[in-house]
């Protein structure tokens, strides 16, 4: 199950403009909704900021991963976006966000997205990871960097 | 030696219909029973919940929808099976899929594993990871690993 062959760099977002957590989602709910991944910008939006009331995506070591099942997308999909300043997620270490994955699946693939989520979270507890992500100039570089993590 | 048990493993996604009507179509032929077997990945909640990726009311959530998704597909599959005057028992089991799946097979000495296709492995490191593979390398009798849906197709509907 490796995320790279979800994750295009049509939908990674090198420096986010948004500040606030609201605004990272929504600005890459946007790229997902340009390339034709989400059918329901609104409901996409709305079901994640839902899940984010529960607690915050925002895990630690600078990354979030605001997610959530939703009838909004048809299957899988997968957005990033880099804040050079951070974000505040209310992150559990209070630290601000420079990393942030928005992901969302159709509820009817629940079990594929509960690999993938893992997956993904495996693969940022990895400080030279999470670094090379940091460091990357591109967004082809960005999904680089996830195939040979995952190779 | 004949087959009389054949116990079929299902991810439960759309992909998972054809190593079941393999199943079907084989133990038709042998006249034998099937045991379709679907495992709902409690480790993979208990990862994401120890990494505070996902919450304990989410994972709830997750685990009771895992579990409808489970007995939708495995109901089915039975009714397919029906279809075509083949035993089938079904099992929603729970815990870390290999281990449930090949204690399945010991338990009820079965004499064949049938499972879907294995995806494309890229490191010895993904053998470890992937529950396919290691079910592949794991079960106590000989794995069937079904491919070629167009085949596949024609042997259920010729049954």
């Amino acid at each position: 199950m490796r995320i790279g062959e979800y994750l295009k760099k049509e939908n990674c977002i090198m420096d986010l403009r948004a500040f606030s957590r609201e605004a990272a989602i929504e600005e890459i709910t946007e790229s997902l909704v340009r390339t034709g991944k989400v059918k329901n910008q609104e409901a996409f939006i709305q079901d994640v900021l839902e899940r984010e009331k529960l607690g915050s995506t925002g895990i630690g070591l600078k990354v979030a991963i605001p997610h959530a099942p939703t009838e909004a997308v048809d299957t899988f999909v997968i957005g990033f976006g880099r804040s050079e300043l951070g974000i505040d997620f209310q992150a559990i270490d209070d630290e601000k966000v420079h990393l942030v994955f928005v992901m969302g699946t159709n509820p009817q693939e629940l079990s594929l997205y509960l690999k993938l989520l893992s997956e993904l979270s495996r693969l940022l507890r990895k400080t030279d990871f999470r670094e090379a992500l940091l460091k990357a100039a591109s967004p082809d570089e960005i999904v680089d960097i996830f195939k040979r993590f995952e190779a | 030696m004949a087959i009389s048990h054949i116990v079929v493993a299902l991810a439960g996604g759309p992909k998972s219909a054809l190593p079941a009507k393999y199943a079907i179509a084989l133990a038709g032929r042998l006249n034998a029973r099937i045991t379709a077997v679907h495992v709902v990945n409690e480790k993979i909640i208990h990862d994401l919940i120890k990494a505070k990726v996902v919450v304990e009311q989410e994972a709830r959530a997750y685990y009771r929808d895992l579990e409808d998704q489970g007995w939708t597909f495995l109901k089915k599959i039975k009714k397919l099976s029906e279809s075509k005057n083949v035993s089938c028992d079904i099992q929603l089991l729970k815990g870390i899929v290999h281990e449930q799946i090949v204690g399945k097979i010991k338990d009820s000495k079965a004499d064949l594993l049938i499972i879907g296709q294995l995806k494309e492995i890229l490191s010895m490191k993904e053998v470890y990871i992937e529950e396919g593979e290691r079910l592949f390398w794991e079960a106590p009798c000989p794995v069937l690993v079904v491919k070629n849906q167009e085949m596949v197709e024609a042997l259920f509907k010729e049954l």
